[in-house]
């Protein structure tokens, strides 16, 4: 057991976010890498440099057996960097950097979870054996060859053919945002970052890497940076002001012979002025110096310097962008106040002090309020939107380690992984979406190859999850081309656990399907390490409902099977449709209705139970009268006196029957008190409530539970 | 307050004279309200505020002594009548009757009173303990009784209160 450093904590949160974001770019390069079977010198620098960051903050923060890991793994990387023809059976790599990657994460949840107390020290003394085994594998290996140690490696080579003049050199003082901390290991990752575009490069203090103390001086003077640069210094300006953390530089020195172009820009500044800071987030052309260079030539050069910087994004495609971390708990807080400013604007608007008044400039300034109301909501709500792709990521990691385990041969495809949705979604989300992966990769696919080819489909099986946009729902479909689900076996299974609820015969096959994301259902008859606990679907399905989505099974035995999950857009705010019952208020998600009409006895029918149904253009749809179904008094009984609401969700319709339309309305939806979710109101047709403009509640119907 | 304190309270006065112990600190205060003739007590730091009767959204599904929800400053809060809760006959409201919000353990919840009667210190040397004889369906909500006079409060024991499914 061992405690944080005191005085530590305040740092940990950064900590834990900046590695937990090392560790997933570490997993993406190899997933990455390891398709492709081969590391090419960018990959390599990289890890090179996720391994040295992790191995720095880590020694800082005292976690000491995390740092001495790092440091191995690191070390048996400097051996690949050094001479990267020596991989040529690479898969023993990966395991071991995947497995270095797991303990860390492993044991950052670990402390993580014991903030403040004490967390228990993973013994890596194994693994680290393994990385030294490897280490000394490769090296054998390097002796053995014969010439490649001549020729410099990678970050070298390119350095010999651009040495210009010596007095070519610039010297940039930078300063790092205050408070950010780790100062000289932000300097590190800084001289990492702009290495590449330089072919000479000296900063101080020099030992920053090593020598935490230096942080200090860094924060009082700055961090002194002198570089010659391979093309233009723009570029390695733009390199160190996109850096992270950067907040200013300024130009200390400039070269004295500057290529012509570069000297034309320089006139227009006048001495003092090129010593001043330069801001570094902010529009450029607003800049004094050699930045105020024409829009199309800088956006190329911010590209190239973006591609060096980042060589995993851009190959990956993936939408990670390390902009701005804020609180989540933040964003929640200005969710809520946007919340309450739209309620208050409808309190404003149709305050009924002015009903009967001709405010035709009010009006005006009103709609101009709304406009920009909503506006304002939707950027809040785009704040919150984050690209699935972090997540979709993790399951390709786990696809990898069950095609090891299993011996399966999968193609895992992902599409759409760009698509956002709400950050509160994308977190419950993860914990489903494994399930799903797993349960396709265990049970899905065929156990033997043989089995595929004999049903005539290609030896290696697909798995695909995709995402898309569709009419505010976000559409997840993790499908596998695999056995499918057998309904006979399904069956036999339910009836043994004694969860059928009709008789066997009236189950469709779409009903028998979904039987397995009941409770305690698991048809795998042994347990495996992936899947098969009989805990698992039902997870999953209540997780999903968890966040306001669905999850439907569609499966054809030997074709394959589909999991789709629906989830809507955002939680938070939804339009509706306002109608009274008795003195209630009910609102209708306006996407459920298909129309609202009155009634004429001649469409009425009844069955013979007395199910009122009506027909409507030759369609028979049942008619549930809310004043019944939440037991309210009200004096409009007669359906041809109130109105009726047509609502669909599933491709199941229902009218619904109430006393009046008030009319549409923008809501946000608040849950239950918490005090109330011991009673099942969630369950019978209400998904939440909310504040309306006049003060008063509304309920707000779930179509979905309302006609289950 | 905590049980034990409460205990601490009770078994000092069995085992000495009341009146002439000199030790009688003041534990915390209470917030006093009616339910017809009873006074009832609530330990004042779950009270968050009194408000008038306002108009309560009724919600389906639920016991009967959850009268609905009700919006206190954008805040959604449900609303429990005691009187039901306690089962006791319901009574019209009127002017004088209030709903108290409380807050135990980040779960905010009103309960109807039929009024507000004061806010007093509690002394040691009033508290006593509940009668054993728990049978009295009201009994099992109460944590401890004050003595002052020829008054008895009975103080709620709002954790239960709130908890149980009664």
């Amino acid at each position: 057991m061992a405690k944080i450093e005191p005085g530590m904590e305040a740092m940990l949160d950064m900590y834990f976010y900046e590695t937990n974001s090392l560790l997933e770019q570490l997993d993406e390069i190899l997933l990455r890498t390891e398709q492709a079977n081969s590391f090419d010198s960018e990959d390599i620098k990289e890890i090179f440099r996720i391994m040295h960051t992790i191995k720095g903050s880590s020694a800082m923060m005292g976690f000491e057996n995390l740092s001495v890991l790092a440091h191995k793994a690191e070390d048996m990387f400097f051996v690949i960097r050094e001479n990267p023809d020596v991989i040529t059976d690479v898969s023993f790599v990966y395991d071991l950097v995947f497995q270095v990657s797991d303990s860390y994460k492993a044991q950052i949840e670990n402390i993580q979870n014991n903030v403040g107390g004490e967390y228990e020290a993973i013994d890596f003394s194994e693994l680290i054996d393994k990385l030294l085994k490897a280490r000394d594998v490769l090296l054998g290996e390097t002796k053995g060859e014969a010439a490649p140690a001549a020729s410099a490696p990678a970050a070298g080579a390119p350095a010999a053919e651009a040495a210009p003049a010596a007095d070519n050199k610039t010297t940039v003082r930078v300063f790092f945002e205050d408070g950010c901390q780790m100062e000289n290991l932000r300097a590190f990752l800084l001289i990492n970052t702009i290495k590449e575009a330089c072919s000479f490069l000296e900063y101080t203090p020099a030992d920053v890497e090593t020598n935490s103390e230096t942080a200090k001086e860094i924060i009082d003077k700055g961090f002194l940076i002198t570089f010659i640069p391979h093309d233009s210094v723009d570029e390695v300006l733009k390199a160190i002001e996109s850096a992270l953390n950067v907040q200013s530089y300024e130009i200390v020195s400039q070269p004295v012979a500057a290529p012509a172009e570069e000297a034309a820009k320089m006139e227009l500044p006048p001495e003092p002025s090129a010593a001043a800071p330069v801001a570094a987030s902010p529009a450029p052309a607003a800049a004094p110096v050699s930045v105020a260079s024409p829009a199309a030539k800088e956006q190329t050069a911010v590209e190239k310097a973006q591609a060096a910087v980042d060589k995993a994004q851009a190959a990956s495609g993936s939408q990670k962008q390390s902009l701005i971390s804020v609180n989540l708990a933040k964003l929640d807080a200005l969710h809520d106040i946007v919340g309450e400013i739209i309620t208050t604007e409808s309190m404003v608007i149709s305050n009924p002090d002015l009903e009967g008044l001709e405010l035709e400039s009010f009006n005006k300034a009103a709609r101009q309020l709304r406009k920009l109301t909503s506006e304002l909501q939707d950027t809040v709500m785009s704040i919150r939107m984050v690209p699935l792709a972090g997540v979709f990521q993790k399951m390709n990691r786990i696809v990898r380690d069950m095609r090891k385990k299993l011996g399966k041969e999968v193609d895992f495809v992902i599409e759409g992984e760009e698509t956002e949705v709400d950050k509160s979604i994308v977190d419950s989300l993860q914990d489903p979406l494994m399930h799903l992966v797993r349960n396709c990769m265990d049970h899905g696919i065929e156990e033997h190859a043989s089995d595929r080819t004999a049903a005539g489909k290609p030896e290696k099986g697909t798995l695909k999850l995709t995402a898309q946009n569709a009419s505010g729902e976000v559409v997840i479909t993790v499908s596998d081309d695999g056995a499918g689900i057998d309904p006979e076996k399904i069956m036999n299974k339910a009836r043994k656990q004694g969860i059928l609820t009709k008789p066997e015969s009236e189950y469709t096959e779409k009903e028998i399907q979904n039987l397995i994301l009941l409770p305690g259902f698991s048809t795998n008859e042994q347990v495996t390490e992936f899947s098969g606990r009989g805990v698992g679907m039902d997870v999953v399905k209540a997780n999903v409902e968890k966040c306001g989505g669905t999850i439907i099974v569609d499966s054809k035995k030997g074709v394959g099977t589909n999991f789709i999950i629906k989830i809507p857009l955002t939680l938070a705010i939804i339009d509706g449709m306002e109608i009274t019952v008795g003195d209630l208020v009910f609102t209708v998600p306006i996407a459920t209705i298909r129309e609202s009409f009155k009634a004429e006895s001649s469409q009425i029918l009844r069955d013979t139970q007395n199910n009122e149904m009506i027909m409507i253009r030759g369609v028979c749809y049942p008619i549930l009268r809310m004043h019944e179904k939440f037991g309210i008094d009200t004096e409009i009984t007669d359906l041809e006196d109130g109105i009726l609401l047509l609502v669909e969700t599933d491709n199941k319709s229902v009218c619904i029957f109430a006393d009046k339309l008030i009319g549409e309305q923008q809501v946000v939806v608040k849950p239950f008190p918490a005090y109330l979710t011991k009673y099942n109101i969630k369950g019978e047709g209400l998904s939440g409530c909310t504040i309306m403009g006049d003060g008063s509640i509304s309920l707000i119907i779930d179509t979905n539970t309302l006609i289950g | 307050m905590t049980n034990d304190v409460i205990k601490e309270a009770v078994a000092k006065q069995q085992s000495t004279d009341r009146k002439l112990s000199t030790d009688n600190s003041v534990l915390g205060k209470v917030m006093t309200f009616y339910i017809g003739d009873q006074i009832y007590g609530i330990e004042i730091q779950y009270v968050t505020e009194i408000i008038e009767m306002q108009h309560i959204t009724k919600v389906p599904h639920v016991p009967p002594y959850i009268k609905g929800i009700i919006n206190v400053r954008s805040k959604v809060v449900p609303i429990v009548d005691i009187r039901t809760r306690f089962g006791k006959e319901e009574i019209p409201y009127t002017n004088r009757t209030c709903t108290i919000i409380l807050s135990y353990n980040d779960i905010s919840v009103g309960i109807i009173v039929d009024s507000v009667a004061d806010v007093e210190d509690i002394h040691s040397h009033d508290i006593s303990a509940t009668p054993e004889n728990r049978s009295v369906n009201t009994n099992s909500f109460i944590q401890y009784m004050i003595r002052s006079g020829d008054d008895v409060k009975l103080i709620l024991d709002v954790g239960k209160l709130l908890d149980d499914e009664g």
